[in-house]
């Protein structure tokens, strides 16, 4: 930026406001120093005064081209009146809009009031206590999450702004005397020891954002003075407030233990005064298909986001940012361009067509930051092309350049598979004509499989409405957990066994398919479920207001964690049992310990008048191998139900099997009892599932965590004096 | 504490109650100086680990019955701990691989070197050698297998092995060839009795034969679950005359009842009530294959003779997809379901053609 020459007032000066200053003055493209330069001003640029200019020399040659087609197009324009536009248009476009149009007030933006409110109520509560002044005690970390692009930056920033005050934000930064090799030692240990010693040992990053948070939060003068000094602010705000947006590298154990360790320090401290209160910002992108670097990535730092917060139920509050609606998109989006193009001046470029819009607001899937961009996208490819053909080609180059990788909702996902849509289906009932015509449209382009012969008929289905490969592209979830959520839903769209026999053996064949190493995985699986899935159901399936549930496995699973606990004290109580005289002979032997660390049994003599006094032959029942996992689950089940049958009366508190047997060994039989982990909604994601390639086949579904819905978890003024 | 099966255990070959045959073969190999590698195989319960600790004692002598159990740390490569119970007294050490999961190839591969290049330093050993002893030896996976027939031959001078195993039909070849087989056989109804008649004697009461027939009977051979059933019926009922009822263990009667429901309906809402009940079992950690075949011996009781095959085929069937995936529920609810489309068809008559 600081290459960019000085701009050359005259080149706009004669369209420049006659409220601005009239001396040449340099301006640098940064925000900051520019409202400090011109603190009257608001933030938003002036374009026309603050654009990068560009020497005349290498403008000249997009001038003169762009004239010539300006001509060829039969515009009759006045030369200069380009230059200015086009120098203009240059300024902007050094800027996305996403910043150069940053809301600024709450009317600008485009997250739904109550929303907005919430996030409000909190602030004020922080800072002031609310009603009752005490809950400023319990207001200290607030957890914004949403899918990407929903503005949760954003409103914060402007309710900084409103409400006055300041926002002091944690940036990952490296600095320079730390290589990148010291850099992953510093991550990794989280201490400075293991570092070799040339020099004074740089300064992890995670020891800065501790030194960053204990500052910010308790000592307020260093930064006011600091913010002061570089002229940022001259009033000081009198509330500040710590955004952590960029997180530091939590996917490491250690790190990210420390920082639960930093985040509950901070909310356990008394609050300062005034307050300052901890944002969190937390993106969930949305996972998808087999990229299970990212999955895994994502999945954790999501869910161990969520353990900090789940440790703290009652402090924080979570704030889900819903996808922004199209309505409110079209609306902010309708009101900048409507703003560019005022500020601009810029009447030969047209606004792009309500039709464009539309397409944007349309694929940017309530991301709003990916919509400015497409639009910003939208209006520079509007100044070239021909007028007559521009509509419609906008729109097809649009659709394909803007289109994000849109994931199909979970529940979508899954009604496609599981309606099993096939060409000639009778209607829905509640369907409107459009989609009837969408339906036949589509029917149109199908074509009609090859007849089988008579001794595969029973394989004849008609072209299905499904494209399976759109699916796989769309999929928010892995084809594991895909299986999953077909597996726990499959019989309610069936009419009979042979149908739900049909899936399952396809859900187990897909299981069981591919080789035993990650490596050697199928890689088709999610197409066999689907497809499978698709060729087993009735067709067409009957409707009687299925409900998507999600699956009990993960539920499963943690139960039966619990249960290989119980399984192991016991099984250790029993060992006990057998080898406690030995045992307690050996830690008084001193050479046995010795023998315990080398962990050779053969280094230590035998023949120590020792042993075979403490050693008891009738009363330790030792056997070779002790018990097995299996014959404690299977055979134990008897004797211990006798036991806590008959505790009470003879045998004394040492010789109780541990409570924890019950895990196992108790099984209730209930008919009709059944539990669906919930139910599916439409805007559910899927949970989070890490499958990590080694261990313990069964029980390493880590981090198997439920979304909690964001109601009903905080903490309203009146029951504070039930947790004092 | 101590149960029953673990206090009133014999120590030594001599007091072995049955398979005197044996007891006298294995004397004779601890004596003879040439001790080989050995594989004690057998049904659950019928004694291998009794055997294999009295065949220690005759090599050792009582010293081998100084246990201490120490816990040992292996990092995998992808730096994950694994924590393994080792039971171990200064001539013997015993393994129980499968609770290393997955990585089990390396904690043999580790602990066998270790034990095998360290010599036996206590001079008054009757022996030269160290016994390694390995457990669930039928749950080694191939990896581990591989691994351990080469120590097998390598590390001889100094070290034998006794693998103990249910089966010897999933262990590979090369061991086998290596090892001296030991078949233990299940007791006889007769032996039991008499086993029984002396844990009776030693806890102080007397077993009236009737109680003693009948958890003879229940317990199918294995002499573990009718000391454990006796010492529960004991605690239940102390007088142990009149009419004894042997509770199944919980999870077995749920599975029986699993299997009735199976069978008094065919549907798919019957197929989540069963998955409710099988994800139930699942997690009390009754293991898979157990619940399958449980399940499907009932079923197979109850229904009439031409589907027994086919229910049999399937549940075999489904087994072998059960070991390779890794998502148990699909492929247990995969048989429940296909039990349920044969035993539709079959009551409507239907030609099944197209199974095979």
């Amino acid at each position: 930026m600081s290459q960019r020459p000085t701009l050359s007032q005259n080149a706009g000066s004669q369209r420049k406001p006659s409220g601005s200053n009239p001396k040449p003055r340099t301006v640098k493209l940064d925000g900051t120093s520019m409202s400090s330069s011109a603190p009257t001003k608001a933030k938003r640029f002036d374009p026309l005064t603050a654009f990068a200019t560009q020497p005349i020399s290498s403008s000249e040659p997009s001038r003169a081209k762009s004239g010539l087609s300006k001509s060829a197009k039969g515009k009759e324009k006045a030369p200069a009146k380009q230059v200015v536009d086009l120098t203009a248009m240059d300024d902007g476009e050094d800027f996305l809009w996403v910043d150069r149009y940053e809301p600024e007030t709450e009317a600008e933006l485009a997250v739904h009031v109550r929303k907005v409110a919430d996030v409000r109520a909190w602030f004020q509560e922080a800072m002031d206590g609310g009603p009752s002044g005490q809950l400023r005690k319990y207001r200290r970390i607030l957890v914004l999450t949403g899918p990407s692009g929903t503005g949760k930056t954003s409103t914060v920033r402007v309710l900084a702004k409103e409400m006055g005050f300041e926002i002091l934000e944690w940036r990952n930064s490296i600095s320079e005397n730390v290589t990148a090799a010291n850099f992953d030692e510093n991550i990794y240990d989280g201490e400075t020891s293991t570092y070799p010693t040339y020099g004074p040992p740089p300064e992890s990053l995670f020891i800065k954002f501790e030194a960053f948070l204990t500052r910010a939060s308790s000592c307020g003068n260093v930064f006011d003075s600091a913010s002061s000094s570089s002229g940022k602010s001259k009033k000081t705000p009198s509330h500040r407030v710590i955004l952590l947006e960029d997180l530091p590298n939590i996917l490491h154990q250690k790190t990210q233990a420390s920082f639960h360790e930093a985040l509950i320090a901070l909310v356990n401290k008394a609050p300062t005064n005034p307050p300052v209160p901890v944002v969190i910002i937390i993106s969930d992108s949305g996972v998808r298909g087999e990229a299970s670097d990212e999955r895994i990535s994502e999945g954790r730092g999501w869910n161990r986001d969520k353990q900090v917060i789940d440790i703290r139920t009652v402090l924080p509050r979570e704030l889900l940012f819903n996808p922004i609606a199209p309505t409110l998109m079209r609306k902010a989006l309708q009101a900048m361009l409507n703003n560019h193009f005022t500020a601009t001046f810029s009447t030969n470029s047209a606004a792009p067509s309500r039709e464009v819009v539309d397409i944007i607001v349309e694929s940017s899937n309530g991301d709003i930051r990916s919509a400015i961009n497409a639009l910003q996208f939208a209006c520079i490819a509007n100044k070239t092309g021909k007028k007559r053909k521009r509509d419609q080609s906008n729109a097809l180059v649009m659709e394909a350049v803007t289109r994000r990788e849109q994931s199909l909702a979970l529940f979508h996902l899954l009604g496609k598979v599981l309606y099993n849509k096939r060409k000639g289906d009778p209607p829905n009932a509640s369907a409107t004509a459009k989609d009837l015509k969408k339906e036949q449209d589509l029917d149109a382009t199908l074509k009609d499989p090859p007849k089988l012969p008579a001794h595969l008929s029973h394989h004849n289905r008609r072209a299905s409405r499904v494209d399976v490969n759109t699916l796989y592209a769309d999929s928010p979830i892995d084809s594991s957990l895909f299986s999953l959520y077909i597996h726990q839903n499959y019989t309610q769209y069936c009419n009979d066994t042979d149908e739900t026999d049909g899936v399952a053996d396809w859900l187990s064949w897909v299981d069981s398919s591919g080789g035993e190493a990650w490596y050697q995985a199928n890689p088709h699986q999610f197409h066999l479920i689907s497809l499978g899935t698709l060729h087993s159901l009735p067709s067409p399936v009957p409707r009687r207001s299925q409900k998507a549930y999600k699956p009990e496995f993960f539920a499963c699973l943690q139960k039966e964690k619990g249960a290989w606990e119980g399984v192991r004290s016991t099984r250790e109580w029993l060992l006990e049992g057998a080898t406690s005289t030995v045992r307690i002979l050996s830690t008084h032997d001193p050479r046995t310990e010795i023998d315990c660390h080398t962990h050779a049994f053969g280094l230590f003599s035998l023949g120590s008048c020792h042993a075979t006094v403490n050693f008891k032959q009738d009363d330790s029942g030792w056997r070779t191998g002790g018990w097995s996992t299996n014959e404690v689950i299977l055979e134990l089940g008897g004797v211990l139900k006798a036991r806590d049958i008959t505790q009470d009366r003879s045998i004394s508190q040492r010789t109780k099997p541990p409570a924890s047997h019950r895990s196992f060994s108790r099984m209730e039989f209930v008919r009709g009892a059944e539990s669906h982990s919930g139910q599916l909604n439409e805007r559910d994601v899927a949970e989070g599932f890490v499958e990590s390639g080694d261990g313990w086949p069964g029980l390493d579904y880590a981090d198997v965590s439920q979304r909690e819905t964001t109601e009903g978890g905080w903490l309203e003024s009146d029951d504070i004096e039930d947790c004092d | 504490m101590s149960l029953w099966v673990d206090q009133f255990r014999p120590r030594t070959l001599d007091t072995l109650h049955y398979h005197r045959g044996l007891s006298e073969r294995l004397k004779s190999l601890a004596s003879s100086g040439d001790f080989p590698h050995m594989l004690f195989y057998g049904p659950s319960g019928a004694g291998k680990k009794t055997r294999v600790s009295c065949t220690l004692r005759q090599l050792f002598g009582p010293g081998v019955e100084k246990l201490k159990i120490d816990q040992r740390v292996f990092l995998t490569p992808s730096k994950r701990k694994i924590e393994v119970n080792l039971v171990q007294s200064n001539y013997h050490i015993e393994i129980t691989p499968s609770e290393a999961g997955n990585h089990d190839r390396l904690v043999i591969q580790d602990l066998l070197k270790e034990i095998a290049q360290t010599q036996q330093v206590d001079l008054g050993a009757k022996q030269r050698f160290k016994v390694v002893i390995i457990n669930e030896a039928d749950s080694l996976s191939r990896d581990a297998q591989a691994a351990l027939r080469r120590t097998m031959e390598k590390y001889m001078s100094n070290m034998r092995i006794i693998l103990c195993a249910n089966s010897t039909s999933r262990l590979i070849a090369p061991i086998k060839s290596r090892c001296l087989l030991m078949r233990v056989a299940a007791p006889s109804s007769e032996e039991m009795n008499n086993v029984l008649a002396y844990v009776a004697r030693r806890a102080g009461f007397d077993l009236p034969p009737e109680a003693s027939d009948k958890i003879v009977e229940d317990s199918g051979g294995n002499m573990r679950k009718a000391i454990l059933v006796l010492e529960a019926l004991k605690m239940q009922s102390p007088d142990l005359t009149g009419p004894l009822t042997i509770a199944k263990p919980d999870w077995e009667v749920y599975c029986h009842k699993v299997a009735d429901l199976i069978i008094s309906e065919q549907s798919p809402a019957r197929v989540m009530e069963v998955r409710a009940k099988l994800y139930e079992l699942l997690s009390h950690c009754i293991p898979p294959t157990i619940i399958l075949k449980t399940i499907a011996e009932r079923v197979v009781d109850k229904v009439d003779e031409a589907l027994k095959a086919d229910i049999m085929h399937w549940a075999a069937f489904y087994e072998v997809r059960m070991r390779v995936g890794s998502k148990k529920i699909f492929h247990l609810e995969a048989w429940v379901v296909k039990v349920m489309s044969l035993y539709k068809h079959f009551f409507y008559n239907i030609d099944m053609s197209e199974f095979d």
